[in-house]
């Protein structure tokens, strides 16, 4: 029966029939991190009238010949509990860390390695934003990228890329990964 | 063969996405949900929740009609990817399907469904009441008067605010100006403590000016009168009592004795008309003292107490009058301090034989008094009677009235 399920789903699924290939991805991050900031970057909208997110915001992104959907979640505490709603059929996971936080390094340690120990994100390549880096007090990337152990990441692909949300700089970087990743993976 | 059965495959879906047994339940939930939704940029976390329930509703749906028809997935799937599927009468059909698995279509399906609801709801209030109530109709709305009406009251707020700021900011100029320019006479206190007091007496009035003005020319206008009276008050009086002192120290020594003479109308008139003759008095008196340079200071509270403060307490609004007229008569429009020597001299002599005529004034203003505070004890209730000072007048009356309610009570009693 469950299975019967999955194959109607993805029936219907194929039934949109779109030449565009499109690729689901979901961005993550505590709060304040610049989840939605980056969000709005990527789609070339305006980053200067951003509040907390209390839901979910979603933008479809044209990248690469692919149609990139990308889901951002609130990142505050009582919302986290409802990441797990969102982890299905994703392509890829995109988190975001503020590399000015230190504070919180712990903290986002913690909630990106609750998220590669889910089953559904099982394999799911993941590109981590070292985010404000036009911030002084920011870390650098390498320097996160230790902290969080991401070396010993082997059952998936991952990168670590910084970045500023606000200016814009490094995002393009991380979506070039992005592509050429899904691309290699997909086919 | 294969094209024949995917059209035959079409046609039944399409069919079955017309009738009633997929759109009312579809519909159904559509209805019943769809009002959390709204066009905000952000999306609910309820509405991923309803979106899996749409899934599993619509998923049941086509799982039975399948078995009802007896087609299997594939062939559902070729029938929906057939080029008759795709024509664009038929997109729309498809859509409530292809809302599964796309959350976007699922979330503007439901926003354009509320939105549906929403005018039907209007139109049946239309339809009840003939018109819309105010609160619904479009444009102007009572949201946004009553937003005015709160800027109106924030910006009146505000101004008051500055006004009160530079009144404040004023009256320390004042003060530092007032302070620096008698700082060698030995009196700096008195003069500050007038200071005060005159402008506790100036600015209730202001205030309550500025409040009452509600056009702002007119608030502004009564702002600026309130900051020159004080000012143009202060200037005359002590110029006026440069020139002529003795009257006015004269006037302060009439006023303190009738004060002991009789103590019962003084603590009368004391405890009924004190606020504002006390302010007036002391404003007068230790204006006196550094133009004169001589601390009289001894006068002061019983002076204040007394019941010819009354009288004194518009002397400084009477000084400014009579400079005024002073003013006007010599056909003056500068200020004062602009004028030449001789014209301030002139005006000087003026002023002195007007303040002479209001001295007479006075002094017969208080014989007339004088029989009226011999009289006043007269009203007062029959309890104090047990003083010493009492008329023989007042004796008999007192008497007579005993008189009388002893003739009530014999009448009384004896009946």
């Amino acid at each position: 029966m469950g299975e019967a399920q999955k194959g109607l789903l993805s029936v219907i699924e194929k039934l949109k029939g779109s030449t565009e290939q499109e690729v689901r991805i979901v961005l993550l991050g505590l709060d304040n991190a610049g989840k939605t900031t980056l969000l709005k970057s990527l789609a070339s909208e305006d980053v200067n009238t951003i509040t907390p997110t209390q839901g979910f915001n979603i933008k479809s992104v044209a990248s690469h010949g692919m149609k990139l959907n990308v889901w951002d979640i609130g990142g505050q505490r009582k919302i986290r509990t409802f990441w797990k709603k969102y982890l299905d059929n994703t392509d890829l996971l995109i988190y975001v860390i503020d590399s000015a936080d230190k504070k919180r390094f712990e903290e986002t340690g913690l909630e990106l390695s609750e998220l590669i120990d889910e089953d559904t994100l099982k394999g799911v390549p993941v590109l981590i934003f070292a985010n404000k880096q036009d911030l002084a007090t920011a870390s650098s990337a390498s320097e996160i990228a230790e902290g969080l152990n991401l070396h010993t990441y082997r059952d998936r692909e991952w990168q670590i890329q910084a970045c500023s949300a606000v200016s814009g700089e490094g995002v393009q970087d991380g979506m070039n990964w992005i592509c050429n990743n899904i691309v290699n993976k997909k086919k | 063969m294969a094209e024949d059965d995917s059209e035959w495959v079409v046609e039944s879906i399409v069919g079955y996405l017309g009738s009633p047994e997929w759109v009312i339940p579809v519909t159904d939930f559509m209805e019943n949900k769809c009002t959390v939704f709204d066009d905000e940029d952000e999306n609910k976390l309820s509405y991923t929740e309803i979106h899996q329930q749409y899934k599993n509703l619509v998923e049941k749906l086509l799982e039975n009609y399948m078995q009802d028809v007896g087609i299997n997935e594939q062939q559902f799937l070729d029938a929906c990817t057939s080029p008759f599927a795709k024509s664009k009468t038929l997109q729309s059909v498809f859509q409530p399907v292809l809302a599964t698995d796309d959350f976007q279509i699922f979330r503007s399906l439901m926003v354009q469904k509320n939105m549906e609801l929403q005018l039907q709801a209007l139109s049946v209030i239309k339809e009840r009441n003939g018109a819309l109530p105010e609160c619904l109709t479009a444009g102007a709305d009572v949201m946004t008067e009553l937003q005015d009406q709160e800027m109106k009251i924030l910006q009146e707020v505000l101004r008051k605010s500055k006004e009160e700021y530079d009144e404040g900011i004023a009256r320390r100029l004042l003060l530092e100006k007032e302070v620096g320019s008698t700082s060698s006479s030995c009196s700096d206190k008195p003069v500050a403590e007038s200071r005060e007091a005159q402008n506790t007496t100036s600015a209730p009035s202001q205030r309550s000016n500025t409040a009452k003005a509600k056009a702002e020319g007119k608030g502004d206008r009564s702002h600026s009168n309130g900051h020159h009276a004080p000012l143009v008050n202060g200037n005359t009086t002590t110029e006026l009592n440069l020139v002529n002192s003795k009257p006015a120290k004269k006037q302060e020594s009439k006023t303190a004795a009738p004060a002991g003479g009789d103590k019962k109308s003084a603590a009368k008139s004391s405890s009924t008309s004190k606020p504002t003759p006390d302010c007036g008095g002391n404003v007068v008196e230790s204006k006196v003292l550094p133009a004169v340079r001589a601390p009289v200071k001894s006068g002061e509270p019983s002076a204040s107490l007394s019941p010819g403060t009354k009288e004194q307490s518009s002397s400084p609004t009477a000084a400014e009058a009579w400079l005024e007229e002073a003013h006007r008569e010599a056909g003056f429009s500068k200020p004062y301090t602009e004028l030449s020597v001789s014209q301030q001299e002139q005006l000087q002599q003026r002023a002195a034989y007007l303040r002479q005529q209001r001295d007479k004034l006075h002094a017969l203003k208080k014989e007339q008094q004088k029989p009226k505070q011999v009289t006043a004890p007269e009203e007062a209730p029959p309890t104090t009677t047990t003083t010493p000072e009492i008329s023989a007048e007042e004796r008999k009356k007192l008497q007579k009235r005993k008189h009388l309610a002893d003739k009530l009570k014999e009448e009384v009693i004896k009946k």
